[in-house]
């Protein structure tokens, strides 16, 4: 036992495990060793297109606040107003714990940023956005096709979904689960019932059922292991609400060392048609508390971290008659992690003026989408951007990243 | 050489006619399933899954006879269980003005469980009176009421009712004192410190003992202060009803969505009514839609599911239910300063996207604009209150629009909404769409394109008869086909209710079993976009979500979802062997598919 190479490790977890049901903790750790140092990769998206515009905010504009009379977010130095970073754009006051990360230069900002399919249908945009190719809809996403191959065996936690569902852009070839929730119980039944089921499964004519039923019973070996000990948040972080719940799981399978190398995580309610202001100041409250609680959670491990925020599509640049926003175009990235050149916002800023906007409503789309991935997925993840984005031609580096 | 040539080209034509023929035999959609299969596919696609008993009807009666009776629903004889379960579902059949009196008014609905609905106590014209009359008027009822039926009043009438009656106020504020401390004493003297720990901290089965223990009011107040998930899962449901009545109207309508899949005769309609539910989702958390959906779905949705398209389509445009969710009753034409658009095209556009047209069905933004323009006005007064439809000419943009190529002249007021609903209910994009997604539902995630164009062109040429497009699709012979066969992955819905009836399961409380619905990705009436639920399989293959089908059936077999008793238990053959059969039966690939 003492000289358990990983491979004959996973051979035998396939074998014996699932009669004992569990997996020691130290067993797993001898398998993920050599991954420990792997980079990761984190996605959030924000479903229902926020509004990036009230996100960060032009406060240099004049035209913003007189598209917005009634949902502007006012300038630094007024009551509520918001966090100025450069003179030119200031952080939603509810974005307040990003603020240390832009100072310590672990966040960098893309404005204007989005795909530019015209489309404003939010189902077509994301899966547009997930899938990472315009025009034509693949059945796999980008995410999936930037996992790195390997060789060997691999961790059956390498791409984890944080949810009930495995999203567009984390189906493909490399195999990929969805995890709701970590603090129940992965035990399949009785163990021998679950030998059965994993011997049907495992032989199923069915490819799907074959290949989510082996990424089944490999997830609950692993994760039966690491759920046992409570998890407690490093540096007094403090996750909040359901999107905090999820990327507090991604944390924990990061410290669980589970061979993790790309994870999904989405935060839905953004479709402010009415009522924006407030509704806004609540999700974004949730959304940085959650992102900064995770930085701070993860301390050095940020080093090899890189986590990219996103949403199908940004909103209309004047409030509509309901104290809401339209579907719109343009929108802001945040790209957060330990090698990323934060501190400063990256393209081109299009302008508000009626002449600047896309088709004379919205905020223009100045760097496409696939630029801001393919730098990250190449530069942290060692992938092919051509292999990633495919018919997506590679541009000049935004510099986003240190190498 | 001519002579030889010719015959080369015979010969060559041949091996391409033989390979078109094999090629053409290979399409799996013009195989036709073989007859051992052609009844479980039925009950696997036109019902939730055999119940026993189901297999020997269909046999009795032929298939096509038995899908033509399932497309008239109103001539199958009803499930007698199924009535006896409705039946005390009482919020179901009341109009919305009717729940939210019921269940909604008074203070922080705690005081309702005790005190009657207004609309029990009183006739018709004086609650007309209550709503509407002078402060005398109102006097003059409460004091001619007996004290008994007064105290009922005071304790339920909503505040504005006893506007300018100060001392009716009084005595309202201290029988609702008096009433609070009779219902919610404090735990402390209600409780041994002993029983309170138990409460706070002792196990399921040390909770579920106390409780059982203590007396009918006394185990009342102690749930009437307590969190629903602080008690064992029997005690949810009164949990709930003591608390919370505001939640009961959609809880009894999930009660009814999962009585009727499991136990409706009528299964072709319950399919019918979820898919168009979904189709037209709405989302029970936003807002007041959580009261409007029981007409929502029983008032707008149901009667037309073999009815008009365009009747559905007309019905759900003008329910509060939809108005509110996609934001349309707050839409409006130029306000007077002409600077500020009153606009939202929130509905405008998921109208053409979403249940019309499709994406691609040939609209631009400009037609979202011209959609949601002549929309405006089309609101809901009091959407807190009454939850009714009405046409505002206040809010309404009386300009001239362009929809699709249609102008709608100035000046059409509320017909500009209705002309928008003929035009997109007999666009060629939505006969399309529609037929897709039903073929979709019904035969296979990609279906053959020459299925949809014959539903479509059924659509079409039957105006929307919606009974006649299903006739089209079911009795097509790629229904029943080996393309269509186990071609499907069953929704967590799909598969929970199947699973049930297969089992022979008895239910008597939904409450746990919409709660592992929830757990898989699938609430009930929880789907917040306006997409709802796709209606592909990729959606639901997931290991997360294999594993939680997995444990479902472990549990269920198990007997350990409380208000649900399953056949291997009931039949008492005591063996274990079973039970273990069971639970492999139902968490198989097989079983996952329909």
């Amino acid at each position: 036992m003492t000289m358990l190479t990983r491979r004959s490790f996973l051979a035998t977890t396939g074998l014996t495990i699932g009669a004992l049901g569990v997996a020691p903790r130290w067993l797993l750790r001898v398998a993920a060793q050599a991954q420990e140092k792997r980079k990761i990769l984190i996605v959030v998206f924000q479903r229902g297109a926020a509004d990036g515009l009230n996100m960060v905010v032009p406060f240099f504009e004049k035209r913003y606040s007189a598209l917005r009379p009634s949902i502007a977010v006012a300038a630094p130095g007024a009551p509520n107003g918001g966090i100025d970073l450069d003179g030119r754009f200031a952080l939603h006051p509810s974005l307040q714990p990003l603020k240390e990360l832009w100072d310590s230069q672990r966040l960098a900002i893309i404005h204007a940023a989005g795909s530019s399919d015209p489309t404003r249908s939010h189902f077509d945009a994301q899966d547009y956005m997930e899938s990472g190719t315009q025009g034509r809809k693949l059945e796999d996403g980008w995410l999936n096709r930037s996992v790195p191959l390997r060789r060997d065996r691999v961790s059956p936690m390498r791409a984890v979904a944080m949810g009930p569902q495995v999203p567009l852009t984390l189906r493909g070839s490399c195999g990929a689960i969805a995890v709701d929730d970590l603090s129940r119980s992965f035990q399949l039944g009785p163990p021998e019932t679950a030998a059965v089921l994993e011997r049907l499964y495992l032989t199923s004519s069915d490819v799907r059922l074959r290949e989510h039923g082996k990424g089944t019973f490999d997830a609950a070996r692993s994760l039966a292991a690491i759920t046992k000990q409570p998890y407690t948040p490093a540096n007094g972080a403090q996750y909040l609400g359901e999107f905090g719940r999820r990327l507090r799981q991604i944390a924990q399978l990061i410290k669980g060392d589970v061979g993790l190398e790309v994870a999904f995580a989405d935060m839905g309610g953004w479709d402010h048609h009415t009522n924006e202001t407030q509704q806004l100041g609540f999700l974004l409250r949730e959304f940085g508390t959650s992102l900064a609680a995770f930085a701070r959670d993860m301390g050095e491990r940020m080093t090899d971290i890189v986590l990219v925020t996103m949403s199908e599509f940004g909103r209309t640049t004047a409030e509509n008659g309901s104290g809401g926003t339209d579907h719109g175009h343009g929108n802001v990235m945040l790209v957060i992690g330990g090698m990323v050149r934060g501190g400063a916002s990256y393209g081109e800023w299009p302008g508000l003026e009626q002449e600047q906007l896309f088709e004379g409503r919205d905020l223009a789309v100045t760097t496409d989408f696939r630029d801001v991935l393919g730098e990250v997925v190449s530069t942290h993840l060692g992938q092919n951007v051509a292999e990633v984005f495919p018919g997506h031609g590679v541009r000049a580096s935004l510099g986003l990243l240190r190498s | 050489m001519n002579r030889y040539l010719r015959s080369a080209a015979c010969v060559a034509w041949l091996l391409i006619a033989i390979y078109a023929a094999s090629g053409h035999a290979a399409n799996p959609f013009d195989q036709k399933l073989s007859p051992e299969k052609r009844i479980t596919h039925l009950l696997n696609r036109l019902a939730y899954g055999p119940r026993p008993g189901d297999i020997d009807d269909v046999r009795r009666l032929g298939v096509e006879t038995w899908i033509r009776r399932q497309l008239y629903p109103e001539r199958i004889p009803q499930s007698p269980l199924l009535e006896r379960k409705l039946q005390p579902l009482g919020s179901l059949q009341l109009a919305t003005w009717q729940v939210y009196e019921g269940y909604m008014s008074g203070p922080a609905g705690m005081m309702m469980a005790s005190a009657m609905s207004p609309s029990r106590l009183l006739a018709a014209d004086q609650l007309v009176t209550f709503r509407s009359g002078s402060a005398d008027q109102r006097r003059a009822i409460l004091m001619a009421a007996s004290p008994a039926i007064r105290r009922q009043l005071l304790l339920s009438l909503p505040a504005a009712a006893l506007q300018d009656l100060p001392d009716m106020q009084v005595a309202a504020f201290n029988e609702r004192a008096a009433e609070k401390d009779r219902l919610r004493p404090p735990l402390t003297e209600i409780l041994t410190p002993a029983q309170l720990k138990t409460l706070m901290s002792g196990t399921e089965d040390e909770k579920t003992t106390l409780l059982s223990t203590l007396s009918m009011e006394r185990r009342q107040q102690v749930l009437r202060q307590v969190e629903p998930e602080a008690v064992p899962e029997v005690f949810r449901r009164e949990v709930v009803t003591l608390g919370q009545p505001a939640q009961m109207p959609l809880i009894e309508l999930i009660d009814s969505k999962l009585y009727r899949a499991i136990f409706s005769t009528r299964q072709l309609e319950e399919l019918l009514v979820d898919f168009w539910v979904n189709h037209f989702n709405v989302f029970s958390g936003k807002g007041p839609v959580r009261t409007l959906l029981t007409s929502y779905e029983r008032d707008a949705i149901r009667p037309h599911v073999l009815g008009r398209f365009r009747d559905m389509l007309l019905a759900t445009a003008r329910h509060p239910a939809m108005l509110f969710y996609l934001d349309n009753w707050q839409s409006q034409g130029p306000r007077d300063d002409e600077t500020r658009s009153g606009l939202n095209e929130n509905y405008g556009r998921e109208l053409m996207e979403l249940h019309t047209l499709g994406a691609g069905g040939g609209y631009t933004q400009d037609d979202v604009v011209a959609v949601a323009r002549a929309f405006t006005g089309w609101t809901i007064h009091e959407p807190g209150k009454y939850g009714e439809f009405f046409f505002n000419p206040a809010m309404h943009d009386r300009e001239q629009k362009v929809v699709l190529g249609h102008t709608l002249v100035r000046g059409g007021g509320e017909d500009d909404g209705i002309r928008v609903i003929d035009i997109l209910a007999r666009h060629p994009s939505t006969a399309r769409f529609i037929a897709r997604k039903l073929a979709q539902r019904f035969v296979a995630d990609d279906p053959p394109l020459s299925l949809v164009e014959r539903v479509a062109v059924t659509f079409t040429k039957t105006d929307g008869d919606l009974r006649r497009t299903m006739e089209t699709l079911l009795l097509a012979p790629e229904f029943m086909s080996d393309g269509a066969w186990q071609a499907k992955l069953k929704s967590p819905f799909e598969f929970v209710v199947s699973a049930l009836r297969t089992l022979d399961a008895g239910v008597d409380d939904t409450v746990p079993l919409a709660q592992k619905l929830a757990d898989m990705g699938q609430p009930l009436y929880g789907k917040t976009e306006p997409t709802g639920y796709l209606n592909t399989s990729a959606q639901w293959a997931s290991s997360a979500g294999l594993l939680s089908r997995m444990q479902f059936a472990w549990v269920l077999t198990a007997g350990a979802i409380p208000g649900v008793t399953v056949d291997a238990r009931r039949l008492e053959t005591g063996n274990a062997q079973v039970v273990t059969l069971a639970s492999v039966f139902i968490s198989s690939p097989d079983f996952q598919k329909r």
